[in-house]
């Protein structure tokens, strides 16, 4: 089974999930994806979903200018932001341990 | 190394959004605002070139395209006319480049800077051939018109429309800043249309002033001199005018005829002076031979048969051609013909 096929589904959730507790910029969110497991996601993903995450009026956004490097254009969640992870957290659940039912289901039988 | 750094990021950048070719520049634009400071973090921490860590631009434009939500081209792609606006972007592009590479030349920022500089030369020009065009069409009095919009081949008209167009089109190209699309498109596209005018008008000038000296004065069949291939002057004594120049009022010497000459054996012999007549041996008045020239002309009583006769009046419809007819004139009575042998 191929992870980014399942990752199409659920990288807006990830994206919410990874600025939960601490506002990002795009390379840093990608980073504690990957930390977090999810190895094969890829940079334009994780680039693409925060601008549609933006422009969906879930994430607000910030520039912090560096010193060595370029600036950097960091993304916080707003209270929609919030709303809606813990509403796709809610759906997620619910759809994953449907499958976990139905594989153990299957598994069992 | 920061540059070819920064090079490479430029590059990569610049390849997904041609990837992306087919979105609305609005939206490709916004999508592409941060990326290049997105694959700064990404090349600041790391090795390998950012296609080894990222994968081909054309994949990242893929992944990008299907996770911010443009699945499958947005709105639909509409090809060709994507492509040729794809293909302008690149040209115009290319010309800024060259614009302002230019500039120095002209003294100036960019080149453009300068040809603004030359546009009211271009307005004047434009009223000038905008006349030019009006009394081309407008006049049908069938003389040439030459280089001043003439009608009817009144200078004085040609001065007013010439004015009326110059006025017209500085005033026009004042405003044109200020038209609307389809108006101003109109307006270029009759500048196009004067300047191919002009360029025909130019180039007929052009041929017709290299080619005035010799301008088929011998083939034309309704030129009344074409048929002219010598020509003989003589004096008020009817007396053969030897080695004739002649000019017209500008003081330009006329050419007519063929410039050479068949002696009685039929060789051919080229003239090399402007001089007339080319060949004095066929002078139309002559005697047959030298010693009945010198009997003719003692006898007298044969007017005509020395030399043309005497200067016929103008008025009496013969014009200035040489005349036979019997007078009885003492110019009748030339002494001498002696016609030289060249």
């Amino acid at each position: 089974m191929d992870t980014t096929q399942l990752l199409k589904g659920v990288l807006d959730l990830a994206c919410l999930a990874a600025l939960r507790d601490e506002d990002g910029y795009g390379y840093d969110i990608l980073r504690r994806l990957r930390t977090a497991g999810l190895a094969e996601v890829g940079d334009a993903s994780v680039y693409g979903t925060l601008r549609r995450l933006f422009n969906a009026g879930l994430l607000t956004t910030y520039v912090v200018p560096s010193d060595e490097g370029p600036h950097r254009k960091y993304y916080a969640l707003n209270p929609a932001g919030r709303a809606e992870l813990q509403r796709s957290g809610k759906v997620w659940h619910g759809f994953a341990s449907t499958m976990d039912d139905l594989l153990r289901e299957r598994e069992t039988a | 190394m920061i540059t070819t750094a920064q090079d490479e990021i430029n590059l990569y950048v610049f390849a997904v959004r041609a990837a992306l070719g087919d979105l609305p520049e609005s939206l490709r634009d916004e999508l592409l605002e941060d990326l290049p400071e997105h694959l700064a973090e990404v090349a600041a921490d790391g090795e390998g070139s950012l296609t080894d860590r990222l994968g081909s631009p054309e994949a990242y434009a893929a992944d990008l395209r299907m996770s911010a939500g443009f699945v499958g081209g947005f709105p639909d792609p509409p090809g060709r006319t994507d492509q040729f606006k794809e293909m302008r972007d690149v040209a115009v592009a290319r010309l800024r480049v060259a614009d302002v590479r230019l500039g120095p030349l002209f003294g100036a920022e960019r080149a453009s800077d300068f040809l603004v500089q030359l546009r009211p030369a271009w307005w004047v020009l434009r009223g000038y051939l905008a006349a030019m065009v009006l009394a081309w069409m407008l006049d049908d009095s069938g003389q040439p018109i030459g280089l001043l919009p003439r009608i009817g081949g009144s200078e004085a008209v040609a001065l007013l429309l010439l004015a009326a167009g110059i006025l017209g089109s500085i005033w026009l190209g004042r405003r044109s800043v200020r038209l609307s699309h389809w108006p101003q498109l109109a307006l270029y596209a009759g500048s196009v249309v004067l300047v191919l005018v002009a360029l025909g008008g130019f180039l007929s000038a052009d041929s017709s002033s290299r080619g005035a000296p010799y301008a088929d004065v011998n083939y034309d069949n309704s030129n009344p001199y074409g048929n002219i291939e010598d020509l003989f002057v003589y004096d008020e004594q009817g007396r053969l005018v030897q080695n004739a120049r002649i000019f017209d009022q500008n003081g330009a010497p006329l050419r007519l005829g063929n410039a050479y000459c068949y002696d009685e054996s039929g060789n051919y012999t080229e003239v090399q002076t402007l001089t007339y007549p080319y060949c004095a041996e066929r002078d139309p008045f002559r005697a047959p031979t030298a010693t009945a020239s010198a009997a003719a002309g003692e006898a007298s009583g044969a007017p005509g048969a020395n030399g043309p006769g005497p200067v016929p009046p103008m008025e009496d419809g013969s014009g200035v051609s040489p005349s036979v007819r019997p007078s009885p004139s003492p110019s009748a009575t030339s002494p001498s013909v002696s016609p030289s042998a060249r």
